[in-house]
């Protein structure tokens, strides 16, 4: 088995000299070289188009489902083209539950968004400038979200919910449970901004300025850290779009437990309103990536006051 | 009046002491340089100074006020740091106006003081552009421009040229020499480059493990070293065995060399002497050797030789076009001028 390689490995130092002792000149790319680059122009190519499959054919058989009025036994080549309507989507609007259930959804996530950073913004700021060594035990506590499966933070609710009523009756007893569930994406991505900037330079060179914790925090750091915070935003309020099972089990009427009843109820029109969810997702992260771009040129462009002016 | 003073400064953190009975005075439109090893205390000094970091006793004091405890945002200092400092998010126009808004300047002075401080760092052209989009040098001279807007009672200056090139250091640290003279602003400027310490101060001060060892005129401070740490960390130094002898002379080898040692006779000592008090002379008109290599510098040429009597290499610095027929293996001799050789005893 090994001598054809071997035989291999002798024609290539050969080849390049190593064996007869005289070096040879380089040889320039001809028809041997051209293949190589096709081929390393292709595969890349293949690999995006595979991957981009993946994902679009599971959400265009949901759309063609969702928004086909043709039987599902009828979906095929032969009908890729008949009845679409928006109707199914447009179902759920009128359904009673539909505009607070997603107001609610709304709300909490805002809510979630603002705990969040409130918390872990100067949280991560201050591990970050000053206790540097508690930041792997940081980043372990806020991966235990991820790792705890919902239901088993689930059983705790229930196990406190006889002594803390008060507290689980509101509609927004979710927010803190919704910031602990947020928890590994945001951290992450607060942590990270804050690896890629030279904070601590940032924050002396403020302060030498004249500018608070206060004013260092909102007109240095958050700008700075504007491409972290704004995704850590988006995923917190994913994750608020997305979560059934604790709203579920204490029993409120989120935007979730909405459309698992209604999908139910009206199996076509819930996947609708599943797929409207994820375009407005995915819409929202194309926003997310053109209002994180850098700025090349200021809003208000600086003029030096003439001498008249400045008389 | 405005001067910078700390008063027995000590600090520490955890069981390193960064800084041990630091007394330093500034004078008004001074530049003094704190150089120092790596961990000798000189950005701990500043860091102090700024407000970044609090004395555990001691005080520091601006213009007669005691400032010890005083949070940095309420301290009037303008600081440029060893590291890019300059606000990504904002233009090279607005960084120079940030401390003019926290301060509540009026629009219309504070456009005027950025005008100014823009034109004085010769970068208007480019006031509206990022700092991504400027050089490192000129990313310093905003930072400078930045510091200056405040009209601060004492500009504090971090190692601002270590990130640069060669030229552009030198381009640089011109300017801010410059510009310290012109507004006559009180400056403490904390480096570890010699060249650059000895170049724009008025006085240096060297460092070692949290003390001040010396503080005096660069001139001073490389001629007259106050001791041999002084003496081995400014500039470059030859150090040559010798054993004393009578009347503050020194015996290496056969050769006697008169110096200042004030030791007894007869004890072992090192004589440090720099290059520049070493000359080549004619062979048997000093300590013979060999010239074991020689570095091109430029304005002079370092000629490596080693001495016979002791075994050891020295260099010598010739001055012009002098060196440029010296050959490696070549037999030569070397005169010491012992006047302001130093003498340390061995052991």
């Amino acid at each position: 088995m090994t001598q054809p390689l071997n035989t291999v490995g002798m024609f290539a130092l050969a080849d390049s000299g190593a064996l007869d002792g005289t070096p040879k000149p380089p040889v320039a790319s001809g028809p041997v070289g051209r293949p190589r680059r096709w081929v390393g122009r292709i595969v890349p190519t293949l690999v995006l188009i595979a991957a981009a499959v993946f994902f679009l054919a599971p959400l265009l058989t949901l759309a063609r489902y969702a928004l086909q009025n043709v039987p599902t036994i009828r979906l095929g080549w032969s009908t890729l083209f008949d009845n679409w309507s928006l109707s199914g989507v447009t179902k759920a609007f009128d359904d009673p539950q539909f505009w607070p259930t997603l107001t609610l959804s709304l709300k909490l996530a805002v809510f979630a968004v603002a705990l969040t950073l409130l918390l872990l913004l100067p949280t991560a700021i201050w591990v970050h400038l000053r206790l540097p060594r508690l930041r792997s035990i940081i980043e372990f506590l806020t991966l235990l979200p991820y790792v705890i499966p919902a239901i088993a933070l689930v059983a705790g609710i229930v196990a406190i919910k006889p002594h803390a009523r008060w507290f689980l009756n509101s509609d927004y007893a979710l927010v803190p449970f919704y910031a602990v569930l947020a928890l590994p994406f945001t951290y992450r991505l607060i942590d990270a901004g804050l690896r890629a900037i030279d904070l601590r330079t940032l924050v002396d060179a403020s302060r030498s300025l004249g500018a608070g914790w206060g004013g260092t925090i909102m007109k240095v750091l958050l700008p700075n850290l504007r491409t972290s915070v704004i995704s850590a935003s988006f995923l917190t309020a994913a994750v608020v779009l997305g979560e059934y099972t604790i709203a579920s089990v204490i029993l409120k009427n989120t935007f979730p437990t909405f459309q698992r009843v209604f999908v139910g109820r009206e199996p076509q029109a819930g996947y609708g309103l599943f797929l409207l969810t994820l375009v407005i997702t995915i819409l929202l992260f194309v926003v997310l990536f053109f209002i994180t771009r850098p700025r090349t040129s200021p809003r208000k462009p600086f003029v030096a006051p003439t001498e008249s002016s400045a008389s | 009046m405005t001067t910078l003073g700390f008063q027995a400064v000590r600090k520490t953190f955890g069981p390193t002491v960064a800084l041990e009975r630091f007394d330093l005075d500034v004078k008004e439109g001074e530049l003094i340089s704190l150089l120092g090893p790596s961990g000798c205390g000189k950005t701990t000094a500043l860091r102090i100074a700024a407000g970044f970091e609090f004395a555990d006793s001691g005080q520091v004091v601006v213009g007669g006020n005691d400032i010890t405890s005083t949070p940095a945002h309420k301290r009037n200092m303008g600081m440029v740091f060893q590291s890019y400092s300059l606000f990504p998010n904002l233009t090279v126009a607005q960084n120079v106006e940030f401390g003019l808004k926290t301060r509540k300047v009026d629009k219309a002075e504070s456009h005027r003081r950025v005008a100014d401080m823009l034109d004085l760092v010769q970068l208007s052209a480019t006031a509206n552009r990022y700092p991504h989009q400027l050089s490192g040098g000129q990313q310093q001279r905003v930072a400078l421009a930045r510091a200056l807007a405040v009209r601060p009672q004492v500009l504090l200056l971090d190692e601002p040229l270590s990130a640069l090139d060669a030229k552009v250091r030198l381009t640089l640290r011109d300017e801010i020499r410059r510009i310290q003279t012109d507004l006559g602003i009180t400056t403490l400027f904390v480096t570890h480059d010699q060249e650059e310490a000895l170049g724009i101060s008025d006085r240096v001060g060297v460092m070692s493990n949290g003390r001040l060892e010396q503080l005096d005129t660069p001139t001073t401070v490389y001629r007259h070293p106050a001791n041999t740490f002084v003496a081995r960390f400014v500039g470059s130094m030859n150090e040559i065995p010798a054993r004393s002898v009578d009347g503050g002379a020194v015996r290496v080898g056969s050769s006697v060399v008169t110096t200042e040692h004030g030791l007894g006779p007869d004890t072992d000592v090192k004589l440090l002497v720099r290059p520049e008090d070493l000359r080549l002379v004619a062979e048997g008109d000093g300590l013979a050797g060999s010239v074991v290599n020689r570095t091109f510098q430029g304005a002079s040429t370092l000629v490596w030789v080693r001495l016979d009597v002791v075994d050891t290499l020295v260099s010598v610095d010739v001055a012009g076009v002098g060196a440029a027929t010296i050959a490696p293996g070549e037999r030569t001799s070397v005169a010491i001028d012992g006047s302001r050789a130093m003498c340390e005893p061995v052991g």
